[in-house]
């Protein structure tokens, strides 16, 4: 992947540009479900868990990783390779029940880049 | 000649490979769409098994020489190919047969497929001859090669008819 970065004027600011699109993608969604409190580990385990039930072993191997995982607001920011966005994202929607309970996951943004 | 039809599906041509040659005959093939069926179920989860429950069909199973075809969904036939590598037994009969798919060929049409096995097969032949311990045996072989034709090979006026046929089947 090669990207091109160039300063803009004196404000300060980059601008980066990927020539070859990014390998990863960065997804910040919710969880739903207001009973139980979990941690960044059950976290990963209950989403591969709903990789698995749809997209079986193929789906569980899937490269991901939870960047960062506040316990109070149960907001995350996963971080997937592109190629496996369309079936982390449709595994979480599809994601319905944490041990026996309901529950629901809210994609909040989706994005390229993770700033 | 290329007809100009639109074909939906890919027919895998694949071998079973056995270790007991007998257990081929235990074979039917709603046992062979059973494993694959719980093979793509394992592999690719409740979406692979939804795609294998559209299309797919075991068109042909040969118990004499394990040949067997296969019909996918053209859209996701790789995906489910992916699966195959992953068939260890097949359950027949109330039986465990362990095997694997070796996939020989990938065709549109069940012709291609057909013409193809029948080259395979003269392949074959042609690689036994060598190893044949007496003459009987050879000439038995020679007459089997000579025999190898494809069925309307030469009338190519029929060709379309019979392709037309394997289309409407679907």
């Amino acid at each position: 992947m090669t990207s091109v970065r160039e300063k803009i004027g004196s404000s300060g600011f980059h601008r980066t540009v990927l020539k070859n699109g990014s390998p990863y993608c960065y997804m910040k969604v919710c969880l739903l479900d207001q009973e139980t409190r979990l941690n960044a580990v059950e976290l990963k385990s209950l989403i591969i868990t709903g990789l698995k039930d749809l997209h079986g072993e193929v789906g569980a191997a899937l490269p991901f990783d939870v960047l960062k995982f506040d316990e109070g607001s149960l907001t995350a920011v996963l971080r997937v390779c592109s190629g496996g966005l369309v079936k982390l994202w449709s595994s979480l929607t599809l994601q319905g029940y944490y041990q026996s309970q309901a529950c629901a996951f809210r994609v909040l943004q989706v994005s390229r880049f993770n700033l | 000649m290329v007809p100009h039809i639109l074909s939906f599906a890919r027919y895998l041509l694949c071998e079973v490979n056995v270790s007991d040659m007998n257990d081929l005959f235990l074979l039917n093939d709603q046992a062979v769409a059973a494993a694959v069926k719980a093979a793509v179920a394992r592999i690719h989860g409740d979406y692979g098994a939804a795609l294998c429950s559209i299309r797919f069909q075991v068109k042909y199973l040969n118990a004499h020489t394990g040949i067997v075809f296969l019909r996918f969904p053209k859209s996701c036939y790789k995906l489910l190919w992916s699966a195959l590598p992953f068939i260890t037994h097949i359950n027949s009969r109330g039986q465990k047969i362990p095997c694997f798919l070796n996939c020989l060929h990938v065709g549109g049409t069940i012709r291609t497929c057909q013409k193809f096995l029948i080259r395979y097969n003269t392949q074959q032949l042609h690689r036994m001859l060598p190893k044949c311990k007496n003459e009987g045996e050879k000439q038995q072989i020679r007459q089997a090669i000579l025999g190898c034709f494809i069925p309307g090979g030469n009338k190519e006026a029929c060709e379309d008819d019979i392709e037309c046929e394997e289309d409407e089947g679907e």
